[in-house]
């Protein structure tokens, strides 16, 4: 019985690697695009065949300018939001989850309205109290805007873990002798600790690529993200410096995601749905 | 080792009454089982002595010390839980030393290690230890939150339905090592169930609760045999015990004559039962009476009659449903080897000694013969 | 109402898998009522709603009345299937609930309306007609959901674990209820369980399963009394048989090694062990009696538990590994420490090969493993007109 559906079955199997295939290269063709560009001379830049002879010119423009200045500016900024982001975030989740008290679901609708308003929305009201407040121009400035990004996501994936949680193990954990801090470093952060890794990566990516904050609140302590747009110079448009700048800034990301895979998979499934 | 009181424990969640004016004591080493029905207050019970929830009001004792403002870690009591609260990221050692690697209860490694031994060895789980939680199977997961409780050598133990996940079988036999294990152990236990069976079996004592209030505390014997109120009679036994309310007609000194189940009857009394008869305001009492004390005969001098409403085989024991002369069905638990045709005419009797009397009004216990329960 | 026969049945989900339901035969005489019974993931589910024609026939026949309904829709088989979680139209009356698939088969309001009333007067649900399910009961609505599953006439009607999600008083209750109303109607139905005390109660016959497979197909008491395998008979009875594996020693007793525990071998058994030098033996509770008196035939044993349960004593006497439980009638002569005598009644010995599990016999007994053409003609309890 085994042996008569097996050939129909190979063809399905080829038949689904196809689709994945194709797929694949759906998905991942901008990224090729970009590479493909980072290493093209500007005078082939236009051509639209393969053809090209590759070049690591703007690669080199690009590390040789004040690039990579913004790129640990952007470092900084996007590290030190999603620190601040766990330090706040685990225990506002932990109260939302594990606290009855009044208006909790309506404080926890709120810090997820944050992230219902498009940033442009309130850039100019926040751009003027920067300035008053001498905000503006400041790593913790940034930092601080950041959190409207990066705190809703933390805490809404992470509230979702914490209820997860029955309050019967850390009672039990609290009668095997240990105090309310020990049981929630001992027992309860290594429970959530898959959905805090997930949770922190994305608030790295989406801080990291955080536009229209840096664009507008700062100067000098630019991010890499918005220098890109230096090398659209009036006259000329400088695609592979672009390309080059791009993708020399989505390393770290990647490099993360490769690095926490497996945590990645594992702490959105859990989280998504419970959230 | 130590003594538990409890003195107008009440909590309230919200509107909801948890527990109100529970007040207990259970001795050294006594074991102690707090019986009723789901939501009755048993879990909040013994969720006020761990110190997991706080009372609105009154005072809770272990040995000499009150402990109201102690935390739950000061107190010096282990509780298996329901839903058994295993820490899921250690194995089944890891989860056992859990305890006696706490500030509070901090011991030597070598120590530690002898301890988790010997009790899962007691527990027959010494292949398991490496396990992690998740591979275990139910009953294992109970008897690794068993032995996580067991290792801390407590002043108190507290169980809440520790095997009320286990399916039938195991339940029955777990139950039975479970009290093999009590004479080991010799700890101060409240254990918190759902199920008859284990209230009577396991405890020396069992309290009786019910919607937040406790409403008999008393040896197995005493809630079975002379249950408080109607409703701790029917609390206890599978099927229900049977209720009827009768008609005193006629009485005199060493018999009764009544109207129930629409016949006349008449059964022989004690002169306690008399004396209770006499202070009883109407003429009317209620009586009730245990399946298993049914007798169904077959000889012609039983005194009531009936019709067979459904007969249900268990395998050793059989439920018959009578339908009663005046209609009120009757529960009768008969051997196993005899057979029932559904719509028979057949006739049933109780014996007088397995009558309980209770106030129709009240609905308190009066009185029963004083048969000793089991004979001898 | 009419019989239903299913022949080598099989359900296969998934080619990685062993089969949900494997080569099941069964046949249901019309107007009996069939347990399917089991632990989850044992395939009962699986049948009965294959037998609904709410899942596809992987290989096999089913058929209802003589008719192959295989491929039939759901709602041309004749089948009425009262669902485990009640499963009715929130926003419809109880009225309204009955009579929607009357409604969908066309029938009259006149006709309809008698049919609801009549149903309801059966089921004891007059007064619900006219409230929505969610202000119901779980006991009501599982009585609605019983009428809905009844008021077409089903040829055959289907209980998918009908009292599982009632608290134990109501489960009593409905139990004897449901009993009654099949001795009253004589509907050819099969109730799904995990509760081996409700199929007890309320088949003709039971069927019991395991990982797909029939394991024994009779009435209740003989599937108690005589458990066609270990598993079979490990299932059934509450408290639980006293199973365990014992050697066949040169004294000519059998024995758990390296205890006090030998049990002399009569003939009868004898002619069933054969040659073999381990089995495994079970006793139901009740069919040990705990004495005082030395016999050259009673084991002895110290006690290690009593239980006091109201209408009958356990008292569990250990032998290493095995702890033996026997049920008396109520009695406060035992107490843990006490030297005591087992005595096995022989009648209630149960022999299993230590490997496969199955029953030894003699051949005098035969597991009813029939195939469906050649049920055998038990006596089913009729109604006797009062």
């Amino acid at each position: 019985m085994t042996q008569s559906r097996s050939p129909l079955a190979k063809i399905g199997k080829g038949l689904q690697i196809l689709l994945l295939l194709a797929y694949a290269v759906f998905a991942l063709f901008p990224l090729l695009w970009m590479f493909i560009m980072s290493i093209k001379p500007d005078s082939q830049m236009l051509t639209t065949t393969f053809i090209f002879t590759p070049t690591l010119e703007n690669y080199a423009t690009v590390l040789h300018s004040d690039y990579m200045q913004f790129f640990f500016n952007n470092l900084i900024v996007s590290v030190a939001a999603v620190l601040v982001s766990l330090v706040v975030g685990v225990p506002a989740a932990y109260a939302l989850a594990r606290f009855q008290f009044k208006g909790k679901e309506d404080i926890a609708f709120t810090i997820l309205s944050f992230r219902f308003a498009p940033e442009i929305l309130v850039i100019l009201p926040l751009y003027l109290i920067y300035q008053r407040l001498g905000l503006y121009d400041t790593y913790f400035g940034l930092i601080w805007v950041y959190q409207l990004i990066t705190l809703p996501l933390l805490i809404w994936i992470l509230r979702g873990f914490f209820e997860d949680i029955s309050p019967d193990i850390e009672a039990a954990a609290q009668l095997d002798g240990y105090t309310w801090w020990q049981v929630f470093l001992r027992v309860l952060l290594p429970l959530v600790k898959p959905g805090l890794v997930a949770a922190g990566l994305l608030c790295f990516i989406f801080a990291w690529n955080s536009f229209t904050f840096p664009l507008l609140l700062s100067n000098n302590v630019q991010t890499s993200t918005v220098i890109a747009l230096r090398y659209l110079a009036s006259d000329t448009v400088h695609y592979g410096q672009v390309a080059a700048a791009a993708a020399i800034s989505a390393l770290p990301e990647v490099i993360l995601a490769l690095l926490i895979q497996k945590h990645l998979v594992r702490g959105l499934s859990f989280g998504a749905v419970k959230g | 080792m130590a003594s538990i009181q409890l003195s107008g424990l009440t909590k309230f969640y919200g509107k909801r009454r948890g527990v109100e004016d529970v007040s207990l004591e259970v001795g050294d080493q006594e074991f102690l089982t707090v019986f009723g029905p789901a939501g009755a207050g048993k879990t909040t019970t013994l969720n006020l002595i761990a110190g997991i929830v706080t009372p609105d009001r009154g005072s809770i004792r272990i040995g000499d010390k009150t402990v109201d403002a102690l935390e739950p870690a000061d107190r010096n009591v282990a509780m298996v839980f329901e839903s058994y609260a295993l820490y899921p990221q250690f194995t089944v050692y890891q989860n056992m030393a859990f305890p006696l690697r706490s500030p509070k209860h901090r011991l030597p490694a070598a120590e530690v290690e002898q301890r988790v031994r010997h009790f899962a060895a007691m527990l027959k789980i010494d292949h398991l230890l490496d396990r992690q939680i998740q591979a275990l199977s139910n009953g294992q997961r109970q008897r690794t939150a068993l032995g996580r409780a067991l290792v801390r050598r407590p002043d108190v133990f507290l169980m809440d339905e520790p095997l009320s996940h286990l399916d039938a079988k195991l339940r029955h036999s777990m139950r039975a090592e479970l009290k093999e294990m009590r004479s080991q152990l010799g700890t101060t236990t409240i254990y918190v169930t759902h199920d008859y069976l284990e209230a009577m079996s396991l405890g020396d004592r069992v309290a009786v609760i019910n919607q937040g209030r406790i409403l008999q505390v008393g040896t197995p014997e005493e809630v079975y045999f002379r249950p408080a109120t109607v409703e701790v009679a029917q609390l206890f036994g599978d099927p229900e015990i049977n209720l009827i309310v009768a008609k005193i007609r006629n009485r005199q000194s060493t018999s009764v004559r009544v109207q129930a189940l629409g016949e006349d009857w008449s059964f022989p009394i004690t002169p306690e039962i008399g004396s209770a008869l006499d202070k009883l305001p109407g003429d009317s009492v209620q009586l009730g009476f245990r399946p298993a004390d049914v007798t169904v005969g077959v000889n012609g001098n039983s005194s009531l009659h009936g019709v067979v409403y459904s007969f249900e085989p268990l395998g050793t024991k059989s439920v018959l449903t009578i339908d009663s002369v005046a209609g009120q069905r009757v529960r009768a638990l008969v051997d196993g080897h005899r057979t029932f045709q559904v719509d028979r005419r057949i006739e049933f009797s109780v014996p007088s000694a397995a009558l309980i009397f209770f106030d129709p009004e009240s609905t308190r216990y009066l009185v029963r013969s004083t048969r000793t329960e089991g004979g001898d | 109402m009419a019989e239903l026969i299913l022949k080598t049945l099989t359900k296969v989900y998934s080619q990685a898998q062993s089969p949900a339901v494997d080569q099941l035969n069964l046949g249901v005489r019309d107007g009996e009522f069939i347990a399917l019974l089991g632990p989850s993931g044992c395939g009962k589910s699986t049948t009965l709603r294959m037998v609904a024609g709410l899942e596809s026939v992987t290989s096999g026949e089913i058929r209802i009345g003589n008719k192959l309904v295989n491929d039939l829709h759901p709602k041309d088989r004749g089948v009425g299937l009262a669902f485990e979680n009640y499963a009715l139209y929130p926003p419809l009356k109880v009225r309204d609930n009955l009579a929607f698939n009357l409604r969908a088969h066309g029938l009259g309001a006149k006709e309809i309306n008698r049919r609801v009333d009549e149903i309801a007067r059966t089921l004891q649900i007059q007064e619900l007609l006219d409230l929505k399910p969610a202000v119901l009961s779980s006991g009501q609505k599982q009585r609605v959901n019983m009428a809905r599953a009844m008021v077409r006439r089903p040829s055959v009607l289907l209980l998918d674990e009908p009292l599982s999600h009632l608290d134990a008083r109501l489960r009593v209750e409905l139990r004897t209820e449901i009993k009654r109303l099949h001795a009253e109607q004589r509907f050819t139905t099969i109730i799904v369980t995990h509760d081996q005390l409700e199929a007890m109660a309320l088949a003709d016959r039971i069927a019991v399963m395991n990982e797909g497979k029939l394991q024994q197909f009779d009435t209740p008491l003989e599937v108690f009394n005589h458990p066609a395998n270990e598993f079979v008979a490990g299932f059934l009875g509450e408290p639980p048989m006293n199973i365990f594996r014992t050697v066949v020693a040169d004294s000519g007793r059998l024995v758990i090694p390296d205890t006090d525990f030998a049990l002399p071998i009569t003939p009868a058994i004898q002619k069933l062990v054969g040659p073999r030098k381990e089995l495994k033996l079970g006793i139901r509770p009740w069919g040990i009696r705990v004495s005082q008196t030395q016999t050259d035939a009673a084991v002895p044993g110290v006690v290690v538990v009593v239980e006091d349960l109201g209408d009958e004593t356990r008292v569990g006497v250990r032998y290493g590994e095995v702890l033996i439980m026997s049920s008396i009638p109520i009695t406060r002569r035992y107490r843990p420490g006490l030297p005591v005598f087992l005595n096995f009644n022989e009648e209630d010995l149960n022999l299993f090969d230590p490997t496969t599990g199955e029953r030894l016999s003699d051949g005098s007994y035969q597991a009813n493993q029939t195939a469906p053409e050649t049920v055998s003609k038990n006596e089913i309890q009729a109604p006797v007109s009062r």
